[in-house]
């Protein structure tokens, strides 16, 4: 289990890297999910099932697929990807900087993970995530409603930027 | 350092130095904000495992609704520039007059 977990450190790491250098936008987003499961992946070995679930459904099932169509707007006729000559340069150079920081930052301290697990304790029953996010509802409910406000004015400012010359959202482009 | 912090720790600072270097598109730029933000979510998810606190939990949560107006922002900023240059190649953003 320890060997999985580092794995799916090493991929999120590799996700990361595979967006960083720079190929077209179709494999970019190939790397962003690669990390994105990696990391969900991670957060279940933890424990906090959740705040994974919450990852996948939002970043993935919301984010990701409008970031998908939305690539349609930069074709390109012949896409680099991670095989062509420009993207390995940026690649190459990455792992340098990754290899370097570590090794410069002191070597990472072995298998230890550094974190305990959350099924809370003893004869208490309510897992951490469920019960800290429903405090949306309670004390947090200050910054909830400031976080509706604030996607609610999203949706308004993106449908003023990409008015064009008239009113109206729905254009060819 | 421990590995889960070097994992979270090195991709976000190679998604920022791939938001830093040039591209050839703006949404490679955006995709390598929405790795960081990916990164900062882990990040934010792992201290209330660690420190044991119930309440730090909302942090991610609210932080990927801030996250979501942004990359809004960005995508309708990348349709806007499709609109006014045809593509969204970062050398088309230039002001330059002469």
């Amino acid at each position: 289990m320890t060997y999985f977990v580092f794995f799916l450190g090493f991929s999120f790491v590799l996700g990361g890297l595979g967006v960083a250098s720079n190929p077209s936008p179709y494999y970019g987003v190939v790397g962003l999910v690669v990390a994105s499961v990696t990391g969900c992946g991670w957060l279940l070995s933890l424990g906090v099932s959740f705040m994974s679930l919450v990852l996948f459904m939002v970043y993935l099932g919301g984010m990701l697929v409008v970031f998908v169509y939305s690539v349609s707007l930069a074709a390109d006729p012949f896409p680099e990807a991670w095989d062509d000559w420009r993207v390995v340069g940026y690649s190459l150079g990455f792992v340098v900087v990754l290899v370097v920081g570590v090794v410069v930052g002191g070597f990472v301290e072995g298998w230890k993970l550094g974190v305990e697990t959350v099924d809370g304790g003893g004869m208490f029953s309510v897992r951490l995530d469920f019960s800290g996010v429903a405090m949306f509802y309670s004390c947090g409910v200050g910054m909830f409603l400031v976080a509706g406000w604030g996607l609610l004015l999203t949706l308004f400012v993106v449908l003023e930027v990409v008015r064009g010359l008239s009113r109206g959202a729905i254009r060819a482009v | 350092m421990s590995l889960l912090h070097l994992s979270f720790y090195s991709a976000f600072t190679l998604s920022g130095l791939g938001l830093a270097f040039h591209r050839t598109h703006l949404i490679s730029a955006l995709l390598c904000l929405e790795s960081m933000m990916l990164s900062m979510y882990l990040a934010l998810s792992i201290w209330p495992i660690e420190n044991q606190a119930t309440s730090f939990t909302l942090t991610p949560v609210l932080m990927l609704a801030f996250s979501a107006c942004e990359a809004g922002a960005g995508l309708a900023m990348l349709v806007a520039s499709t609109r006014t240059h045809g593509s969204d190649h970062l050398h088309n953003l230039n002001l330059l007059q002469c």
